[in-house]
């Protein structure tokens, strides 16, 4: 044993620990923190042992502490002498000998491999491996890592955190020697002061100060007090600094130690983690035993000890005087301040506090001085800070970054983002008591002072991702369960507020709650804030605080629409598939009466909650699909091919008298009520369907000479036949709907006559207008706006401009791919030119699918920078400029940027498709309240409009939307309309009820997901006929016995 | 040795304070009056029931009167709307919290809890009442203690440990679920270091501890002085 006494000794020290982290054979090092051991790294290990030890292999093998990336555990660190370092990932117990047998060819495994690491940088030492592997990225190339600093875990997951002397060998108690030798305690507190250093605990106290203020009070005895109580849920960096270098602990408390002038050191550490606790237990022995702890630490005269104290690990220890009180063994209860601990703390004696990370910040700053840590961080908060970044993100784990760094980096550049199909919508930060930072504010700065701006913490550095699956009311609920259950009791604010919080919180997500309990909450989460005793109840509101200010629509969806729209709140759905559907339709429901062999009620199910069933079975977007539960077995259930299925074989049949018999027995005695309705597309459709039912008198007029709206007039033939589409609307017009066709409302007809002639009006006319790119050349004979274009071939065949054997289409969305599968039937080749990626695009992915098999081509990532033209002033050829993808924006993709490189695409027309606008026109001209998109203003949830008796909904109150968006404002409309005109509960009272088996399958059918079948490419592009072609009756019955029945309630 | 005199300022008024005074007792001795619960004169404060929050110039957060002390040059608002809002919302989660149906307790127009809500304008409770189902430990020969009309303010437990010197009561569990207890939750009357003084059913501000045997509005305490006046006067808030 040897006790360091001088620096001879020291050095020898280090060289001995110099020697295991480079030795002369391949090091094998298994990261075995608690999260390592949790994915089998102790299998591992003994893989390797036996390997080595039983197969006589020449290699050194080691335990350490965890290098950050949850997601890729276990990781194994491998070293051949000379080359680098490399970390290997998701490491079985059975790749144990491969790995050693490659490594004692001087070879990585290569499949495991992820990145390598040339040198290390301790920050009180450099570690030099070699050099070689070019083939692998070094680690700071890998997004994960890219832009972490590791200065608090500057040693985790790279020495054995059991031995002492790997911890000297990287520079450890180097700063201890160096302050021991200056014997200048208080420039110690000036180093530490002028760092800017702050407690990395959660309120962000500058250290210094606190360490000036307790060297200063005169004591017999004073305590310094390492709080390593983690009681955030989902915060775990404290536990594996601990298990990664204890050392780095013991140090920093020393060094406090003697610049306060303390003897007394004591570690208050959470009894559940035994890993900690042990490795702990085991550093102080060593310390004590090389002379670092004890009397005459390093022969210089200075006598500090440490002791463990395992606590019983309340929350609410987190704070000072609670965990002061917890102590002394007394109940874990906050008392006030004034008297601060560092006057009067444990035992009453002038006490220092400070967070584990904290402490590891001391010896960096130490060695390299308070200039080289202020170079780190932003102005008012120098350094770094280690987060845990958790939730719907790809990559997850403890990653250390600067202090400012935008939350968008953490979200997207290291964290890579939500999950395919996903949109991350919030982060949460600072634990249970911090506050959701909704995503349009990624830009924010991760500092102390600019999150608390917005409401929340840094906290411990919790960091919790959540995407549209996530509920921000049922967030809310369940932080504040969370504090109420750790609230000690004391206080009435914090213990009955927080009680009654949860209580109204717990109304919401049951859709019990009104809104006056809203403003409620508001008002108590405030007084909480404000009056409550200690920092638990003074935070404890952040959550509901910040998401009523940042999601008060959600909470308004619970309570006034009853709807919870991520579909967590159970009580508010039926399933998951009707939750997303925006029609609401009973899915389960139908796809049981069919398995039931009830045809007509099924199609009878289907109709009175979608009125265009046939249509939607082919064009809705069918995002039921995306959150249909069947997917977490394999694939969710084609509900839309089902109904559409349904509907074809009631709509095409002799049975379809019978069954308009069946609805009209449902429609209400007239009214005597007229309704008119401006605009036949879905939602101006949806609307007539459910107010002729309800016995309204409803007449609905349209520019055009047929009903359908986009329906007909957008969506190209083979997409939806118009017989589909005339047959539902025939279901309409015998409900006794009129229609006025060739009529322009504000032209023909003015809002002012509507409203003398009828009782209630609803505007629903849809987008009509193309946006136009401002682009030189678009005057150009050839260049052609997306929808005149299919509107022209819809009606009649052939375009206004011809189009010539080449046409370039710009955009992504579903009018770009219709208007490269129209040119296609036209005869001509289609170029589809998008700016982002094939990812990005908003078009429905079957169909951009569909549409290159028929022979379009795509060019992505290249932006339209200008059509050439002939002398003739005719389209000759566009030139587009190509893209790279840049940081992310507000929509959470990635911002194309144009690079300077042009090329040149030679064509013979322009299809201009990128996106469409609200008709601004109409909209001005109705004098109704717009909005800042200039589409008209209306009530959320009840679509009034500013003028009474006016009602608006679809496109000219979204801007272009999706037929199924549309058609739910139409029912909404309706069932507002007709509650205006005869007073609540009618529109409810027009759905009938239907028995139906109500049993969870336990075995549902084990088929793949059917999808449709399709014409054959060759064929389909030489006509207009329909190219997909539903599914069988057995193949449709099938696929309904997919679904789980999620609304069976147990 | 004579003590430091400090001047602060009290709703705009300037009083004489000494080091080492709270702002409570000052601003009670100019005649001020700050609701409170928690307090009892003559027992250590704990600032527990936070009715007795006032703003201080320069300090962002709301401090309660009753821990935190004077200092010169100290500006303090003892009535402001917020301050009255957030104090009547304190009432109105007592009031939420267990069960004080006034109309049958011995207390009844001899409560603290009940004068401050009176006075305080506190007509209806907008939180759901909890309603807890809690016990009454009939067990001690002469007194009662119901649980369900406990507010936590702990003076029970101060006066017995510090006056008394008894140890009696405790407070056991979180949140809540804390409850007062007494002599290591065993039943009053099995708690052997009872001297039966009744100090504690004195010192309780409503009608959680009471004498034996007495019917509704019976039993009156005396108990908070400053208090007890206020009420008298017909609660001047
Ligand atoms: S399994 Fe059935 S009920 Fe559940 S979401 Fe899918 S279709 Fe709907
Ligand atoms: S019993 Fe009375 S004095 Fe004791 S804590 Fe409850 S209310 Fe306060
Ligand atoms: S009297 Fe001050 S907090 Fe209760």
């Amino acid at each position: 044993m040897s006790r360091i006494e001088d620096i001879s000794t020291f050095n020898a020290v280090r060289e001995a620990g110099l020697e295991k982290m480079l030795p002369g054979v391949p090091r094998i090092a298994v990261g075995m923190g608690t999260c390592g051991r949790g994915n089998g790294a102790e299998g591992l290990y003994h893989a390797f042992h036996e390997e080595i030890h039983g197969g006589g292999v020449a290699a050194q093998l080691t335990g350490v502490g965890c290098f950050g990336p949850c997601s890729e555990e276990p990781l194994v660190n491998v070293a051949i002498p000379g080359k680098p370092m490399v970390i290997l990932r998701r490491v079985q117990a059975s790749d144990a000998s491969r790995i050693l047998s490659d490594a004692a060819e001087g070879r990585i495994t290569p499949d495991l491999a992820w990145c390598r690491v040339d040198e290390w940088d301790h920050i009180t030492a450099q570690l030099r491996y070699g050099h070689g592997f070019p083939e692998l990225p070094l680690w700071r190339e890998v997004p994960f890592f890219a832009g972490q600093k590791k200065i608090v875990l500057r040693n985790c997951g790279l020495i054995n955190p059991d031995d002492i002397e790997e911890y000297i060998a990287v520079g450890g108690y180097q700063a201890l020697y160096k302050v021991l030798i200056d014997g200048h305690p208080e420039q110690v507190i000036e180093q530490i002061k002028a760092s800017k250093l702050r407690g990395r605990g959660g309120a962000g106290f500058h250290t210094g100060i606190k360490w000036e203020f307790m060297a200063k009070a005169k004591a017999d005895c004073k305590y310094v007090i390492c709080n390593a109580d983690e009681g955030d849920p989902g915060a775990y960096m404290n536990r594996n600094e601990i298990e990664s270098d204890p050392h780095g602990l013991l140090e920093g408390m020393i060094i406090g130690g003697y610049a306060m002038g303390c003897a007394e050191g004591l570690i208050y550490v959470r009894a559940e983690y035994p890993v900690a606790v042990h490795r702990l237990n085991h550093a102080i022995q060593q310390a004590r035993e090389y002379g670092l702890l004890g009397e005459n630490i390093m022969g210089r005269g200075f006598r500090f000890d440490i002791q463990l104290v395992e606590g019983a690990g309340a929350f609410v220890c987190g704070e000072e005087t609670a965990l002061i009180a917890s102590l002394e063994g007394l109940s874990g209860r906050p008392r006030p301040r004034p008297p601060f601990p560092a006057q009067r703390g444990l035992w009453g004696r002038p006490t220092n506090i400070n967070n584990v990370e904290t402490w590891y910040n001391i010896a960096p700053i130490v060695i390299k001085g308070p200039g080289w840590f202020t170079e780190t961080g932003s102005m008012k908060s120098a350094g770094t800070k280690v987060f845990s970044l958790v939730g719907k993100v790809r990559n997850t784990g403890l990653v250390e970054m600067p202090l400012g760094t935008p939350l968008k980096t953490f979200v997207y550049d290291i964290g890579g983002g939500a999950a395919r199909g996903r949109s991350v919508k919030a982060v949460q930060t600072g634990g249970p008591s911090g506050g959701c930072i909704p995503q349009e504010m990624f830009d924010t700065a991760v500092d102390y002072e600019t999150l608390a701006q917005l409401g929340s913490i840094m906290g411990s550095g919790g960091m919790v991702v959540m995407d549209d699956d996530n509920c921000m009311v049922d967030v809310a609920r369940y932080f504040i369960e969370f504090t109420h259950s750790e609230s000690c009791g004391k206080c009435v604010p914090c213990r009955v507020g927080l009680d009654r919080a949860l209580d109204v919180l717990n109304g919401f997500t049951v859709g019990t709650g009104a809104l006056p309990q809203l403003e409620l909450l508001g008002e108590l989460g405030g007084m909480i804030r404000d009056t409550s005793l200690c920092g638990l109840g003074q935070t404890a509101p952040n959550p509901v605080l910040t998401t009523m200010r940042h999601f008060r629509h959600e909470f308004e969806d619970h309570i006034i629409g009853q709807r919870c729209n991520a579909g967590v709140c159970g009580d508010l759905a039926l399933s998951p598939c009707e939750n997303s559907c925006p029609l609401h339709m009973n899915i389960p429901r139908f796809l049981q009466l069919f398995q039931e062999d009830r045809m007509e009620e099924a199609f009878d199910s289907i109709l009175m909650d979608n009125p265009l069933p046939a249509s939607t079975g082919r064009v809705c977007q069918h995002p039921c699909d995306n959150r249909c539960r069947r997917q977490t077995l394999d694939d969710a259930v084609n509900m839309r091919e089902v109904h559409r299925f349904l509907a074809d074989s009631m709509l095409g049949s002799d049975r379809f008298e019978g069954m308009l018999e069946r609805v009209k027995v449902r429609k209400q005695p007239a009214t005597g009520q007229r309704v008119a309705i401006v605009g036949a597309g879905p939602a101006g459709l949806t609307a007539a369907f459910y107010l002729a039912l309800l016995g309204h008198a409803v007449t609905v007029f349209d520019s055009q000479e047929r009903a359908g709206g986009m329906l007909r007039y957008a969506l190209p033939e083979y997409r939806l036949p118009k017989a589909v589409l005339d047959r539902e609307v025939e279901i309409i017009e015998r409900l006794g709907v009129q229609f006025v066709f060739k009529t322009q409302v504000g032209t023909d007809i003015s809002l002012n006559e509507l409203d003398s002639q009828f009782d209630s009006v609803f505007l629903s006319i849809g987008t009509w207008k193309e946006s136009w790119v401002y682009l030189p050349g678009t005057e150009l004979r050839g260049v052609i706006p997306a929808l005149p274009f299919l509107e022209a071939v819809a009606k009649g065949g052939a375009p206004d401009t011809p189009l010539g054997p080449r046409v370039a289409i710009i955009g992504g969305g579903n009018a770009a791919i219709d208007s490269a599968r129209t040119a296609l039937r036209l005869g001509s080749q289609a170029t589809v030119v998008y700016r982002r990626e094939r990812k990005d695009m908003p078009a429905i992915a079957e169909e951009t699918l569909a549409a290159e098999r028929e022979g379009a081509r795509y060019l992505f990532l290249a932006a339209p920078h200008r059509i050439v033209g002939n002398a003739q002033g005719q389209v000759k050829a566009l030139e587009v400029v190509k893209t790279r993808l840049a940081e992310f924006d507000a929509s959470g993709r990635r911002r194309p940027v144009p690079t300077g490189e042009i090329t040149r695409l030679e064509c013979d027309s322009v299809v201009l498709a990128v996106g469409e606008t609200v008709d601004q026109d109409f909209c001005r001209a109705s004098g109704l309240t717009l909005n800042e998109n200039g589409a008209i203003t209306v009530d959320r949830f009840t679509l009034e409009t500013s003028r009474s008796k006016f009602y608006a909904g679809g496109d000219v109150v979204t801007g272009a939307s999706n037929v199924s968006n549309a058609m739910a404002y139409g029912k909404r409309a309706a069932e507002n309309i007709d509650a205006r005109l005869m007073g609540a509960g009618r529109f409810a009272g027009l759905f009938q009820r239907f028995e139906y088996e109500q049993i969870a399958l336990a075995n549902p059918s084990a088929s793949p997901r059917r999808v449709s079948h399709e014409l054959p490419a060759s064929v389909r592009v030489h006509g207009s006929d329909e190219v997909v072609i539903g599914l069988s009756k057995p193949e449709a019955l099938e696929e309904a016995r997919r679904c789980l029945r999620c609304d069976v309630r147990a | 040795m004579p003590q430091t005199k400090l001047s602060i300022r009290i709703d705009g008024e300037l009083v004489q304070a000494f080091a080492g005074e709270t702002i409570l007792t000052v601003a009670r001795r100019a005649g001020r009056f700050i609701p409170t619960l928690c307090h009892f004169e003559g027992l250590r404060d704990v600032g527990a029931c936070r009715l007795c929050i006032v703003e201080v110039s320069g300090s962002g957060r709301l401090l309660p009167a009753c821990t935190t002390p004077a200092q010169d040059g100290m500006a303090v608002t003892t009535v402001s709307p917020r301050l009255a809002a957030y104090r009547r919302m304190t009432l109105e989660l007592l009031l939420a919290e267990r069960n004080h149906l006034c109309a049958v307790c011995v207390s009844n127009s001899n409560c603290e809890l009940q004068a401050l809500a009176t006075a305080m304008g506190v007509t209806s409770v907008r939180f759901r009442y909890r309603y807890p189902k809690l016990p009454v430990d009939l067990s001690h020969p002469r007194f009662v203690l119901d649980h369900n009309r406990c507010i936590l303010c702990s003076r029970c437990i101060r006066v017995c440990a510090d006056v008394e010197g008894a140890h009696v009561w405790d407070m056991m569990s979180r949140g809540v679920g804390a409850r007062v207890i007494s002599d290591m939750n065993r039943p009053w009357g099995e708690a052997p270091g009872c001297t039966g003084c009744g100090k504690c059913v004195q010192a309780c501000p409503t009608g959680a501890l009471a004498e034996k045997g007495l019917a509704v509005e019976e039993m009156t305490k005396r108990g908070e002085r400053a208090l007890q006046g206020a009420i008298r006067q017909g609660g001047r808030l």
